[in-house]
């Protein structure tokens, strides 16, 4: 690795230091960190985490999407808010937090649902941290139309669930493929039967990874999905395979 | 014409195979008493005689979005069993 800092100032030289150290990052792959467009849709505990930790990392543009507005039952778990911020919008109080971490990026926020005109903005990557199945699959069709990378997680009781998309390089096998989108919602949900907070922070921290890894150009594992249980400290890896009759993916069907 | 019936009955039988059985997460606190092998041809089989013997895992598995994996690969209700799989039922989970 070189040790000029190049197009970096001597700050952001410092700043991702840790980063340079790294013969796989480098100053190459900093400056595409810096040059990436990330939106994350969901300010909840997924969205803190991965939006603090993307700050942290440089990404250099950030769109924060959540219609909600900070109630005191979060705060057991949606890291980047406090008590004062209880009744403001998610939205300004994360990028208040995150442009005080890193002033450098710039940072969108989006006091809205999720749909089909917001994805419409150029990002390069869609981070679903949101907490239901129709929003999921208006991302997951999106990306898959726009051949954009999905990175989605979801969490429930002491159960974490990662799966991640690169539309890019894979032309079938999307969310649909796995879950259907005229599946029901489950009866249970985090308002009725509770979420464990670190559980969420491993899973947005593990979408953080996911996303570097797709901008550095290291992921391989398009549809596969990770589980993880909490409370008995296990993962289980599952591979999962494109369905011919998919209304999203298959070829059969769009031909 | 009994050699004929025979030879129907043989064409519908299918095959039943020993699985190990998985239940991720939350399953695992309605499985205790569930046996760790069972003889089935298909998972959704093995879900109607769950049902049967363990009523609250049989509607936790009825619920939707429940995943079934055969081997750590994701699949169908109907994907036919072979001896020694291991079949892993895994909860919907949603939150965010």
């Amino acid at each position: 690795m070189s040790l000029d800092a190049g197009n970096l100032s001597h700050k952001q030289f410092m700043r991702y230091s840790r980063h340079l150290l790294m013969d796989d990052i480098g100053e190459a792959g900093q400056q595409k960190l810096s040059n990436a467009r990330v939106l994350i849709v969901g300010l909840g505990g997924l969205g803190c985490p991965v939006a603090l930790y993307l700050a942290a990392a440089g990404i250099g543009e950030l769109g924060l999407c959540d219609p909600d507005t900070v109630e005191l039952s979060n705060l057991q778990r949606q890291i980047l808010y406090t008590e004062a911020d209880c009744e403001q919008l998610k939205v300004s109080c994360a990028k208040r937090e995150l442009s005080a971490l890193n002033p450098n990026l710039q940072i969108n926020s989006y006091a809205e649902k999720v749909s089909g005109q917001l994805l419409l903005n150029n990002y390069d990557i869609v981070v679903d941290c949101t907490d239901n199945l129709a929003a999921r699959q208006l991302i997951n069709q999106h990306c898959f139309a726009e051949k954009k990378a999905f990175v989605s997680a979801s969490a429930l009781g002491w159960e974490g669930q990662l799966v991640a998309f690169d539309f890019a390089h894979n032309p079938s096998l999307c969310f649909n493929c796995i879950i259907d989108k005229d599946s029901p919602e489950p009866l249970l949900n985090c308002s009725n039967s509770g979420v464990v907070g670190p559980v969420l922070g491993a899973m947005g921290s593990l979408q953080a990874t996911t996303v570097i890894r797709l901008l550095l150009g290291f992921f391989q594992q398009h549809g596969e999905m990770q589980r993880y249980d909490g409370k008995s400290g296990r993962w289980l890896n599952l591979r999962a395979a494109a369905k011919p009759q998919c209304d999203i993916c298959s070829t059969e069907i769009r031909e | 014409m009994e050699s004929q019936e025979a030879g129907v009955q043989k064409l519908v039988t299918r095959t039943i195979a020993l699985i190990n059985l998985l239940f991720f997460g939350r399953l695992g606190d309605f499985s205790k008493d569930v046996p760790a092998t069972i003889e089935a041809s298909t998972p959704a089989e093995i879900r109607q005689r769950l049902t049967t013997d363990h009523p609250t895992l049989g509607k936790e598995l009825s619920e939707p979005q429940v995943l079934v994996s055969v081997n750590q690969m994701i699949v169908s209700w109907d994907q036919p069993l072979a001896d020694g799989s291991e079949v892993a039922f895994l909860p919907p989970v949603t939150g965010g």
